[in-house]
């Protein structure tokens, strides 16, 4: 089961499961526009937030959270928490949901939680988002990475969306599809006849606790082409491009069972990469051409993320304050001499008083 | 000397100020200005109803050195000091009074 924070996080859960999802919003308007099974509405102090939602205050978000406190930390164990890092209430909520987990000692490997975040695309999105979101990877997300006491960080981008001006839903659907492929990986292998490898749930679980970034993709593989290429140019569009990866994981669908010994290059190139994969391959006869699915962990400093997203953030302030003096205000060159300025407004305000200087000058008393 | 003369025109209030004024002033006009007529414009300004205290006024600017006392066909004319101009200068420097005109020299 997964967990819906605001309002784009929670499109997202009840997408994933179909209606079956935990959401969560400050706003009551916004929890009745998705299909869940079990919706909580955070309490925010102002009674403006129960119609209006957290208008991108995070703080209102923050606030919010400790009235839902121990059901949240408790209902968030072992699933995975969707958010949306520029809005207010699930980069509010999120924040501490994750600051919580940092400060603690250890959790274990069942209780681990793993978060997808949906980032703004800066060059688009409002400001607000963008600094919101810096906020967020700068703060909550940092201390998480340390700690490790989160699952999987995966981190959507908004990018695609308006790149290829794709329809919210549209978009949301393409996000969980794309989810889906990764973890589909162990429903496949039972339902599938194994050729080499195996990943069992519990391999699954286990790879979903580990604190790093996740970048997944899915891809028709060809073996005579190496496998590095095909993947660099495969690599998921929805998701931020991967650093060098520490560990991976690959499931590789075959038509064919005479094609088993293609995945051999496979491993060779993670040997390449220092990197040990967990890997499964299994036979699909209902596919023409092999199809892989890798995931690759990797740890990314979110401070790399945030430099990016200062970079536009601080280029969009600059355009709008410009735009804005442009706008409203038209300023000429003013040469200013700071003494004759002076002296002209010491004479306006003593006009009456050079009379007394003249008089007393005209008598020669002075 | 000069520490004298700051604290003794630290002491003057805005009637000695316009007293000065005006003396000097009837000076830069070529006319005669006497204590009746120092009366005349206080009273018009309201700043004090009786003569005594224009008297008192002008004793004290007199004792000062900062006017003089001329009797000059019955009437006691006033003029100013190079002291009471000095003094007519630091205050108005200061900027602590404004100047009003005199009823007699500008009416």
């Amino acid at each position: 089961m997964s967990v819906g924070v605001g309002g784009a996080g929670s499109k997202l859960a009840s997408l994933l499961d179909e209606g079956h999802a935990t959401i969560v919003d400050v706003s009551g308007v916004e929890l009745e526009k998705v299909e869940a099974i079990s919706k909580i509405r955070a309490v925010a102090h102002s009674s403006k937030a129960q119609l209006k939602g957290s208008r991108k205050d995070p703080q209102i978000g923050r606030e919010a959270f400790q009235s839902i406190k121990n059901k949240a930390l408790d209902m968030i164990k072992g699933q995975t928490v969707f958010c949306s890092t520029g809005g207010g209430t699930g980069n509010g909520l999120c924040s501490v949901m994750l600051e919580h987990l940092s400060g603690m000692e250890s959790i274990s490997v069942t209780e681990k939680t793993m978060f997808a975040f949906v980032v703004p695309y800066a060059q688009r999105e409002s400001s607000d988002f963008v600094d919101n979101t810096i906020s967020f990877l700068e703060g909550p997300v940092s201390k998480a990475i340390d700690a490790g006491n989160t699952g999987n960080l995966i981190i959507f981008s908004n990018k695609v969306k308006f790149e290829q001006r794709i329809p919210e839903k549209t978009y949301n659907t393409m996000i969980i599809e794309s989810l889906n492929h990764f973890l589909s990986i162990p429903i496949k292998g039972e339902e599938l006849k194994q050729l080499d490898g195996n990943i069992d749930y519990e391999d699954f679980c286990l790879y979903k606790t580990k604190p790093y970034f996740n970048h997944f993709c899915q891809f028709d593989y060809n073996q005579n082409l190496p496998f590095g290429k095909q993947l660099k140019a495969n690599f998921n569009e929805l998701l931020l491009e991967p650093e060098g990866s520490i560990e991976a994981l690959f499931l590789l669908e075959l038509p064919n069972a005479d094609l088993t010994n293609s995945f051999y290059s496979i491993l060779d190139y993670f040997s390449e990469e220092d990197v040990s994969p967990m890997y499964s391959v299994l036979y699909n006869p209902d596919l023409k051409k092999p199809l892989i699915t890798v995931s690759l962990l990797y740890s990314r400093k979110p401070l790399e993320l945030v430099d990016d997203f200062n970079a536009i953030s601080g280029k969009h302030k600059r355009n709008r304050v410009k735009k804005s003096l442009d706008q409203y205000v038209t300023l000429s060159k003013l040469e200013v001499d700071l003494a004759n300025e002076a002296e002209k407004v010491w004479k306006e305000s003593h006009t009456e008083g050079d009379e007394v200087l003249n008089v007393l000058k005209r008598i020669g008393k002075l | 000397m000069k520490e004298l003369f700051d604290k003794q025109v630290a002491l003057l209030k805005d009637y000695h100020f316009l007293i000065l004024y005006w003396i000097a002033k009837a000076e830069s006009l070529h006319l005669r200005y006497n204590i009746t007529n120092v009366y005349d414009d206080l009273k018009h300004l309201k700043i004090t109803r009786t003569k005594q205290n224009a008297v008192a006024y002008i004793e004290s600017l007199t004792t000062l050195c900062f006017i003089s006392m001329v009797e000059e066909h019955n009437r006691k004319n006033l003029y100013i000091t190079n002291y009471g101009a000095k003094a007519l200068e630091l205050l108005y420097s200061q900027n602590i009074y404004s100047i009003k005109p005199s009823n007699f020299l500008e009416g």
